[in-house]
């Protein structure tokens, strides 16, 4: 068996904490190996170790079955290694060929030879089928095809084994599709592809081999066929999670919001809704399903006063609740989860505290006459800390410093808690671990049974099918369609998804 | 209580801090050398220049004093997220207020002060109005006009000192206020004033503001996190003209403590730089007002030692204005270094 890559006994500390504890993995040549585990689970730990941006404190690592010790990056591209980070390093003012050869530029006379460059580019991108036009400037690219820009990087520096970390949390499903038949046809070309996730339908969809991290340590490696979703899960998460439909019973069914003719416009000034109508009734979850930038968040904004309406009537309780100012419409009653969590939901340098005392400063035991009692305001975050499951040292830490998943649960008690019986949740698990997903699906069920009407707006379907009684399917900014979310049919939703309408798809 | 009003990691501030001073001083100390000055020697004559007596020492909070009060003015901006840079116009514009109520009114002793330090706020806030109104009205960015203003409130004040109000005689500045204006002085040999406790008190008030109110954490989570505050239904535009007013009236009272307090009358260019003086401390105090206190007297140190150095020593004063840069960029560079390793992103700081 040819061994492309072999981990042995990595072991790596940040002072107490344990990231890897002698994790032992070898990778075949010409596989795509999926790496899977919550977050923190040490993946991405390790991939440093084997590219050298860390320095293991014990263990060995061997490349194409010669030991190395990887002491930088570039000893690590030396060896035919490549790797691209999750988050993307690209130059925006730059073009798409200025930033594939960046830091090893093709020269004529000293000079950057930019028509060699983009010739090299552009062979490079039709051999591996990745589809960029070199000559263009990065900046405006949509990220699926920075990503592509990113491993046209690696492979320009000759790499043969490459890593991906969490490659398709930014992409949609299509550019997710596309990315995953590049990646076949590497390891058909007798490339190696490791690839770091914490989805499991696309590490079931596309890898060969799947090794599974809990704590720091590899719980197991199999062979996908030899894995089924459910035992892939009870490995990640050390437990049985279930993503069935959640058993209900009927709410009370008073109308809580109608929205009916509604316009508005994104960033662009373009269109992004248009004639949009829905109601939700208490005790009802009315789940928004879509390809993320159809209107969604634009909806959410505009039924939380953050974005103004151009047309039509939302309203809450029966009465309006457009052009009215967001303190004024969580007076009315509205909870908002936001879907960008980081930029909406907290402010990252202040302590969980500050962030659980927004919106309700004004109110009672927090102030009185003006002025905070942040002991009482410490000891409610303190409640909500054990309620929600917040795993943080107390209240005074800073939100940054939480795992993302830890950070979207005080968005929810904060908002949860805050009286509203209008829930607008936004990506309520988006990045979130299949653990906390759990519990964030519970919490909503039972703000459900309390006869709350909730608005989920989701782009996973499996959560819509789990949580929604109705789902409402968006496609440039218009409601394509309704469907029952206990009869969902992911054939139609797809289609609706993809703006075709399924009756005359039927039909024709 | 006055511990939670301090940075969270104070120990590591400070040691960088430090750090940042002793690599600016080893700079200082190769461009004393250039001019054939002993370092040791200027060194000693500055500190000697701003605490060697008890009037040193008066002279030194002397010179604290407005660069202490532009401090907490530049404070309050800072942490709404509003970078006001026309602290010195509103200085300027608050110092002629004040000379102007104590030149031109008989008032009684103590409501002829109150009376003229209440025009220098309205001074002030009425000269950052303009730009502020501009900024959340329009989304101008209220450095480019909070700095324009400047040169105009500046201009104004000299226009109203050597053609509307000039005293008779050479000099260009107003006729002389009233006694029943001027500010208390703390002792008799120094004009060093109650000016002083008002910088004190205002930037204790300010940090127990922002900590403890509502409105200050409102304003807060502005500064910090517009996005979040807006969602959770704080009106931002609202809290950012508030911030640069109050910012703009604490600037305009820095003048007229001024005023009221040492020259007793308005002089063209009587207090060159203070506005930004109090800016660079409180950036260097990273938007802290007890923080402000420490840089804003280690400041005025420098100045009132720079005097001492011209008599003493061959060293001119601007020597005293080379190190302060130096300082500045080294501190500087520390406090940006922390903050690009903090990875959270900082404040909305537009530079």
């Amino acid at each position: 068996m040819d061994i492309a890559v072999k981990l042995q006994g990595i072991t790596k500390r940040f002072d107490a904490f344990t990231a890897n504890d002698r994790i032992d993995l070898s990778v075949r040549r010409g596989e795509i190996h999926a790496i899977i585990g919550e977050n923190g689970a040490g993946k991405t730990t390790l991939m440093n170790v084997l590219f050298g941006l860390l320095q293991p404190d014990e263990g060995t690592i061997s490349v194409n079955g010669k030991p190395l010790v990887v002491t930088s990056p570039a000893v690590a591209i030396a060896e035919g290694l490549g790797m691209v980070h999750q988050h993307f390093k690209l130059v925006p003012s730059l073009t798409v060929a200025d930033n594939i050869f960046l830091g090893m530029e093709i020269r004529k006379r000293g000079l950057i030879d930019r028509k060699a460059q983009i010739e090299q580019a552009r062979t490079l991108s039709r051999k591996f089928g990745l589809n960029v036009d070199p000559a263009e400037r990065v900046a405006g690219l949509s990220v699926g095809i920075e990503q592509r820009i990113e491993i046209l990087k690696v492979l320009a520096r000759n790499a043969r084994i490459i890593i991906l970390d969490e490659p398709t949390a930014v992409l949609t499903p299509q550019e997710s599709r596309d990315l995953f038949a590049t990646l076949r046809s590497f390891v058909e070309d007798g490339m190696t592809v490791i690839f770091i996730s914490h989805h499991l339908e696309e590490v079931m969809a596309v890898s060969d081999t799947i090794t599974v991290l809990r704590d720091g340590r590899v719980v197991a490696t199999r062979g996908k066929s030899e894995l089924s979703k459910r035992e892939l899960v009870r490995m990640m998460v050390g437990r049985d999670v279930s993503f069935d439909r959640r058993p209900r019973s009927p709410g009370s069914g008073r109308a809580v919001l109608s929205v009916s003719d509604l316009w508005a416009r994104d960033d662009r000034r373009l269109p992004a809704l248009k004639a949009v109508n829905l109601s939700v009734s208490a005790g009802e979850i009315v789940g928004i399903a879509g390809v993320a930038g159809n209107g969604q968040t634009e909806l959410a904004e505009v039924l939380s006063g953050l974005r103004p309406a151009s047309h039509g009537s939302a309203l809450l309780h029966g009465k309006e609740l457009l052009e009215h100012s967001p303190a004024e419409i969580r007076a009315r009653g509205l909870a908002h989860v936001p879907g960008d969590r980081l930029a909406r939901g907290v402010d990252g340098n202040a302590t969980l505290s500050a962030n659980m005392l927004m919106g309700r400063q004004r109110k009672q035991p927090y102030s009185r006459r003006g002025l905070i009692d942040w002991r009482a305001v410490d000891r409610e975050t303190k409640a909500l800390m054990q309620r929600f499951d917040i795993r943080a040292r107390g209240p005074r830490d800073l939100a940054s410093s939480l795992s993302g998943g830890n950070i979207q649960k005080v968005v929810l008690a904060r908002e949860f808690t805050a009286g509203g019986d209008f829930l607008l949740i936004d990506q309520p698990t988006r990045g979130v671990d299949i653990g906390a997903q759990e519990a964030i699906h519970s919490e909503i069920m039972r703000q459900r049974a309390d006869d709350k009407a909730i608005l989920l707006i989701s782009t996973q379907l499996d959560e819509l099918a789990a949580l929604a009684d109705r789902i409402l399917v968006m496609f440039e900014g218009r409601i394509m369609g309704e469907i029952d979310g206990a009869a969902m049919d992911e054939e139609s939703i797809g289609l609706m998804m993809a703006g075709i309408d399924p009756v005359a798809a039927a039909e024709v | 209580m006055i511990a939670s009003l301090l940075p969270r990691n104070l120990r590591r501030t400070l040691a960088g801090q430090l750090l940042a001073l002793a690599i600016a001083l080893a700079l200082g100390a190769v461009v004393i050398l250039m001019i054939d000055e002993n370092p040791l020697r200027v060194f000693a004559t500055l500190m000697r220049g701003a605490f060697g007596d008890s009037e040193k020492i008066a002279g030194t909070l002397l010179q604290t004093t407005p660069i202490l009060i532009c401090g907490v003015a530049a404070c309050i901006g800072l942490r709404g997220g509003m970078f006001n840079v026309g602290i010195e116009g509103q200085l300027f514009l608050g110092g002629f207020a004040a000379a102007w109520v104590g030149f031109s009114f008989a008032l009684p002793p103590v409501l002829h002060v109150l009376v003229a330090v209440a025009a220098a706020v309205a001074a002030g806030a009425a000269w950052v109005s303009v730009p502020a109104y501009f900024r959340v009205r329009f989304g101008a960015n209220e450095v480019v006009s909070t700095i324009l203003a400047n040169y105009v409130a500046v201009l104004l004040t000299s226009y109203f000192t050597i053609f509307l109000f000039k005293r008779p005689g050479g000099w260009s500045e107003t006729p002389p206020i009233l006694p029943s204006a001027y500010l208390p002085e703390l002792f008799s040999f120094s004009r060093l004033n109650i000016g002083l406790l008002i910088g004190l008190a205002l930037a204790v008030a300010t940090a127990l503001f922002f900590r403890f109110t509502t409105t200050g954490y409102a304003v807060t989570m502005v500064g910090s996190a517009p996005k979040f505050a807006e969602y959770g239904g704080i009106n931002v535009r609202r809290a950012g003209f508030g911030v640069l007013l109050a910012s703009g009236a604490v600037g305009g009272l820095a003048g007229g403590v001024e005023t009221l307090g040492v020259h007793h009358r308005f002089m063209e260019g009587f207090a060159p730089g203070f506005g930004f003086d109090g800016l660079i401390a409180a950036l260097l105090a990273n938007g802290s007002p007890i923080g402000t206190i420490f840089t804003a007297l280690f400041f005025g140190a420098l100045r009132a030692g720079s005097l001492l150095l011209e008599v003493d020593t061959t060293a001119s004063r601007e020597i005293i204005t080379v190190i302060q840069a130096l300082i500045i960029l080294a501190v500087s560079a520390d406090l940006l270094l922390r903050r690009k390793g903090d990875r959270t992103g900082g404040r909305r700081w537009k530079f």
